[in-house]
């Protein structure tokens, strides 16, 4: 039930507020000590003027308010309604408090929520959204541009596919501005990429075996590629940065393994791996004056080890404390890098050259004659030779020659002497030419310097400059240049083991030191690809 | 006795377990490299990927299992294994992607595993810490009851505060009705509010009080215990919501990225199938 109260008060203003002093005496916390006043103003009408409250009139907050029947003022939660006014008064106003004070402990109760409300709600709700974000952009469009042909052939225009999003790895550079189109290698679902994929681009690769005899031999026909291995098989995708060719054993080893089964014929025999079953080493030699006719020589069969290359060089003279060509007192030190100077990113050598490596030590090999009268022949052919002896020395000539044969030349050189011989027999020791021609008494030997004694491996001296040339040359204790002064197998196995690491030893796969039937050379005799 | 927790539970059964699994997937790991680099494709990939898979299958059944009545085992023993298996699954996982990522779906699934671990090891510390945090905090009051408190320290405050002068009535009044508990998910993990009124007003008090005269201070006096007694309160109920908010916040993240987990899983492994 509302309290209802009536007074009628006298004064000249009335003032409104929670102090107990106020004429109208309102006890809430929302009203001010002195709120408002009601008094008379020069216009001689009565106003509602605030004074530490704050008076409201539908939503605006005013200072003054003119107070005439009708009028509707908020003071607080109060509401101040001017009321018809009996005769004998100047007002009649009525005071309602429309907004009670909640109870504090709903109040609060309402204003503290509890933990995390709509936590449920909201898992759910991310459940579903994530749920569907990785359907829809993971799975469904990657499919629908598989199996709608269109939407196939527009995309096939960007540069970006959706099932790039199935792209399990980085893709190798050369593949790279095509791959983000997975279905340009992977042409059907579910099915492995086909040698047709490739081929699409690799139309004019090289049989991966050069030699066609040993491609057809080796697998009974003369397809571009190998039948019943998929170009995959061996060129690994989505693998970057590793090589795009396998470079471990099994692939060599599928034939490798067991050789016979491949080729009856075939003298070579099974290897697994460099540690347990590589065979020695065999080494290229020189046979003629051209690369192409070389022999390779195993090298157990240490008997046929002798290098004929025509020059006379003993190592161990050319190693250590030296003498210079000035006499005892030139004492020179010198080292295997004093000759075999290295060239290229992999330290292969350049070829020894007389004028950078033997001439500082040599040159009076080619001078001759007394003190007074030295006659100096250059290094080259024996015509130049034999034209600066006409020159410097013409009554001398036969002398001077034959000096040149026996000590000068011959120091270093293997000589053909024409005159010892007869034309069958030079012919049959140079095996190049008779010189007979020309009409010179003797020439210097043919030179068949070896460069390369590992012509079916590679070999990368820089890979391996932390070592001393001796570990692997012994060319210390080798008096002449027959010596063959290459390492063998068992020489790197003291450093490599085979497929696997063993202790303080690298693991080493076939590609480590060959290549793939040198896939990378056309052979000669193979027909050019259309 | 104290009985075991699920950290020591049967004297560390899947504790054991879950280093036996990863002392396995890390010594194939070392053993068998593939001649191509790790890689989930790998004869080891798969094995690593079948392993992660079912463990992320088993994994996500106790959140199945646990929302069941009738279930087998104790709830103590699944949330142990839960626990342990899914440490051990985060090293399958990197193991099996051979430390490969890339943006694609592959990666994806990875990502959003990380993301349900790393909320269930904070889910993990949140249950080790705040319980007992919640017990020194309330001891044996509940929020209702501190609610009620502060309501009475309301009616007590603004009675004396209705003979004060306006500023200390406005400002008692405010802080009673202006003063909220926890109302966003941030001021709930935060466990206060900015510019809390309750703490202004007592903050305002201290030089309000400078002028009042000699009755007035008696009673000003009360007022500011008064409010000094509701700010307590506050923080109290506040710090209760925050423990409780902080409890189970983990689990906005470690459920749904679950669920997308299992998704992306799913999606992960028909990709690598259908791109044979």
């Amino acid at each position: 039930m509302p309290v209802r109260s009536y007074r009628t008060l006298t004064a000249e203003e009335l003032s409104i507020g929670r102090g107990a002093e106020c004429s109208i005496h309102l006890l809430d916390p929302r009203i001010s000590m002195h709120h408002a006043v009601i008094k008379r103003l020069d216009d001689e009408q009565l106003h509602l003027v605030a004074v530490n409250g704050e008076l409201e009139v539908d939503g605006a907050i005013l200072q003054n308010i003119a107070l005439t029947h009708g009028t509707q003022v908020m003071i607080g939660p109060f509401q101040l309604r001017v009321e018809p006014a009996p005769p004998d008064v100047n007002i009649a106003v009525s005071l309602t408090l429309v907004h009670l004070l909640p109870d504090d402990f709903q109040d609060l109760k309402a204003r503290t929520h509890e933990p995390l409300r709509g936590a449920s709600t909201f898992k759910k709700r991310l459940a579903l959204a994530l749920v569907a974000f990785i359907a829809l952009i993971f799975l469904a469009l990657p499919l629908a541009q598989n199996l709608i042909p269109n939407l196939h052939a527009t995309m096939a225009k960007l540069p970006l596919g959706f099932d790039r999003a199935w792209s399990p790895g980085h893709i190798s550079n050369s593949h790279l501005h095509f791959g983000s189109q997975c279905f340009n290698c992977h042409e059907v679902l579910t099915q492995q990429v086909t040698d047709k994929a490739c081929i699409k681009c690799h139309s004019n690769v090289a049989p991966h075996i050069p030699n066609p005899k040993l491609q057809e031999q080796v697998f009974n026909h003369n397809k571009l590629f190998m039948d019943g291995i998929r170009c995959a098989e061996c060129h690994r995708e989505h693998k970057s940065p590793y090589p795009l060719a396998r470079q471990d054993n099994s692939t060599c080893v599928r034939c490798h393994g067991n050789i016979k089964a491949v080729d009856s014929h075939t003298k070579l025999t099974n290897i697994h791996d460099f540690d347990r079953d590589h065979p020695a080493f065999k080494l290229t030699f020189l046979t003629g004056d051209k690369e192409k006719k070389i022999e390779r020589i195993s090298q157990t069969d240490k008997a046929r080890l002798v290098e004929k290359s025509g020059i006379k060089f003993p190592h161990s003279q050319h190693f250590g404390k030296v003498q210079g060509p000035n006499g005892i007192w030139d004492v020179r030190e010198m080292t295997c890098t004093n000759c075999h100077q290295q060239e290229g990113k992999e330290m292969r050598f350049k070829p020894v050259s007389y004028n950078r490596d033997c001439m500082t030590c040599h040159a009076n090999q080619l001078t001759m004659g007394p003190p007074e009268a030295l006659i100096t022949v250059p290094h080259g052919s024996e015509q130049n030779v034999m034209n600066a002896l006409k020159v410097q020395a013409p009554k001398q000539l036969a002398h001077y020659s034959e000096s040149l044969k026996t000590d000068g030349c011959a120091y270093c050189h293997e000589i053909n002497d024409f005159k010892a011989k007869t034309k069958t027999e030079v012919k049959i020791d140079s095996k190049v030419k008779t010189n007979s021609d020309d009409g010179l008494p003797w020439h210097v030997a043919p030179l068949n310097i070896n460069q390369d004694w590992f012509s079916k491996a590679h070999f990368n001296h820089a890979s391996h400059q932390t070592q001393k040339c001796q570990s692997c040359h012994a060319v210390e204790e080798s008096d002449s240049s027959a010596d063959v002064a290459m390492p063998d197998r068992q020489s790197c196995l003291r450093c490599h083991s085979g497929n696997s690491p063993k202790p303080k030893r690298i693991a080493s796969s076939c590609m480590s030191c060959h290549d793939f039937h040198d896939s990378h050379v056309m052979h000669e005799s193979l027909p050019v690809p259309k | 006795m104290q009985r075991g927790n699920i950290f020591d539970y049967k004297n560390y059964r899947y504790f054991k377990l879950a280093i036996i699994v990863i002392a396995i997937a890390v010594t194939a790991y070392m053993l068998f490299e593939p001649a191509v680099g790790y890689y989930g494709g790998s004869w080891l990939g798969y094995g690593l990927g079948t392993v992660s898979a079912a463990l992320v299958f088993w994994m996500t059944w106790y959140g199945v299992r646990k929302r069941r009545y009738r279930s087998s085992g104790s709830t103590q023993g699944w949330l142990s294994a839960h626990i342990y298996l899914g440490t051990a699954l985060t090293v399958t996982a990197t193991l099996h992607s051979g430390f490969h990522f890339g943006i694609n779906v592959h990666s994806l699934t990875y990502a959003l595993l990380i993301i349900v671990v790393i909320s269930g090891f904070f889910g993990n510390y949140a249950y080790m810490i705040y319980p007992r945090l919640m017990t020194e905090n309330m001891g044996e009051d509940s929020l209702d009851g501190l609610l009620l408190r502060i309501a009475e320290t309301d009616k007590l405050a603004r009675q004396i505060a209705l003979v004060m002068p306006d500023d200390i009535n406005f400002t008692v009044d405010r802080a009673c009705r202006e003063t909220y508990i926890g109302t966003g998910l941030l001021e709930q993990l935060r466990g206060y509010q900015p510019d809390c009124p309750t703490a202004v007003a007592v903050e305002k008090l201290t030089i309000l009080g400078n002028h009042l005269t000699g009755e007035q201070r008696k009673l000003y006096r009360e007022l500011y215990s008064i409010m000094v007694r509701r700010q307590s309160l506050v923080k109290r109920a506040r710090q209760d919501l925050m423990y409780r908010a902080r409890l189970g916040f983990w689990l906005y993240f470690h459920t749904p990225f679950a669920v997308a987990l299992l998704a992306a899983m799913v999606v992960h492994i028909i990709a690598v199938f259908l791109y044979w």
